[in-house]
């Protein structure tokens, strides 16, 4: 019932969104995405109380206390900060996990408890659903200052990594995320402003993306970069995902950037 | 003697091993780019020796070295058979919006009434007052299809060596640029 109202919901702010854009780019001068992102944002709330962004939070929260196959929830994962703990755990992750041996983000994080701890098989895993409770367990790190540290070996093999494929152009478009980032950090492409790591690159996810209408992880977001410059986009959960995340937020927090509203509303 | 050659010998073949073996850190950063699935390590372990110098160099080639990559990219240009390198501005627009192909209001202004255009890349707005003399749309034309022959790493990327657009199609985008008939030359 819940999942019929969302997706409801979602087709009538699809269309507002439909006459929105028509609107805008047939202006003459064009207006700031965020301006405009934040415009909407007033009107979804005036006109349905309630933001898309929050619907996801909600039926993250149903999945998260869901039993598994083992007859437990989620409340049984240590998502950084032990057991039961969602307070501020977005902030610190990607972090390395000893239980899984691996330096893990949120999204991995996730995934990983629902098969150690939950007993799903990963072709049970629907992406949705993790993409939900990573929306669910973020949104208790809302404007939480960023504090991506790397300290353990493996979270500093993984913040050299990450630099490395941040550096790597390739694909027919000659891209890598450094070239647009960094040396072109505070330029538009097309009508889209384009932020460094320094600037606070990637304190906005997961968010509503009112123009795809769609909720977007940061693994989405990534994905969304590596399409657009004609690389195809990592499989879900890989190292790849994971080490450009350690590199960019480890960036953010020397500079002292705290996340947005989360789940936060974008164009 | 013996003893020295020996040593000798033994020095080189670990030197051998050294060179012959993949660092650590790139055999990690294989071994991830291969957990991102074939479809993406397939792309980025393609680099071409240009891309490959472009990213060890964090997009800023040694001086040594500048010489030898605008030389090697300048030999990858291709030009029509025609000879001609300015052809159907009408069509060069087409080829110029096209996400797929030109993409190029992704970084460039270009034609004044399209006003969602990037800022990464110099206005092409009123770019034909350059006049269209031969070395004007030769440069247009190299440029375009391969922007690293003239700037190594530079953001622009070499549309006409991945083919994103054929040689023809190449001299359309040139004519789109320099023809005084095509709207971004006029008011």
């Amino acid at each position: 019932m819940r999942r019929k109202n969302r997706y409801f919901f979602l087709g009538v702010l699809a269309l507002g969104t439909l006459v929105g854009v028509g609107a805008y780019t047939q202006q003459q001068k064009p207006l700031d995405p965020f301006e405009e992102a934040m415009r909407q944002r007033q009107m979804y709330l005036e006109t349905f109380g309630v933001l898309p962004g929050e619907l996801f939070v909600e039926e993250g929260k149903e999945l998260f206390f869901r039993k598994g196959p083992s007859g437990k929830t989620l409340e049984e994962c240590d998502f950084g900060k032990g057991k039961g703990v969602l307070e501020g755990v977005y902030a610190i992750l990607p972090k390395y996990f000893p239980d899984s041996k691996r330096v893990e983000d949120l999204e991995t994080r996730v995934y990983t408890c629902m098969q150690t701890v939950q007993g799903y098989k990963p072709s049970e895993i629907k992406r949705e659903e993790v993409r939900a409770i990573t929306t669910y367990i973020a949104s208790f790190s809302s404007k939480a200052k960023i504090q991506v540290v790397p300290k353990h070996p493996a979270e500093l093999a993984m913040y050299n990594l990450g630099r490395e494929l941040w550096y790597t152009r390739a694909g027919a478009r000659d891209m890598s995320c450094a070239v647009c980032h960094d040396q072109y950090a505070g330029q538009r492409v097309r009508l889209s402003p384009v932020r460094s790591p320094k600037q606070g690159l990637g304190n906005e996810w997961p968010a509503y993306r009112f123009e795809e209408d769609k909720l977007y992880t940061m693994q989405d977001r990534i994905d969304f970069c590596y399409e657009s410059i004609a690389i195809p986009k990592p499989e879900y959960y890989s190292d790849v995902h994971i080490a450009l995340t350690v590199y960019m937020l480890a960036e953010a927090t020397k500079a002292g950037h705290s996340f947005e509203e989360l789940p936060f509303f974008t164009r | 003697m013996r003893k020295k050659v020996g040593l000798i010998l033994a020095l080189v073949l670990l030197l051998g091993l050294g060179l012959t073996q993949m660092s650590p850190f790139r055999a990690r950063l294989e071994a991830a780019l291969h957990a991102g699935g074939r479809e993406f390590a397939q792309v980025m372990l393609s680099q071409d020796k240009g891309q490959a110098l472009c990213s060890q160099y964090r997009d800023k080639l040694p001086p040594d070295l500048i010489p030898g990559f605008l030389a090697e990219q300048k030999a990858l240009i291709q030009y029509p058979a025609s000879g001609k390198l300015m052809g159907d501005w009408k069509n060069g627009e087409k080829v110029f919006t096209d996400p797929k192909r030109g993409n190029c209001y992704a970084c460039h202004a270009g034609v004044a009434s399209e006003v969602a255009h990037g800022t990464m890349g110099p206005s092409l707005t009123n770019y034909g007052q350059r006049g269209t003399s031969e070395a004007v749309v030769r440069y247009t034309y190299e440029k375009i299809y391969n922007a690293w022959a003239f700037v190594p790493c530079s953001l622009m990327y070499r549309g006409g060596v991945h083919r994103l657009f054929t040689p023809e199609e190449t001299a359309d985008l040139v004519a789109f640029l320099l023809d005084p008939e095509s709207p971004i030359n006029r008011r």
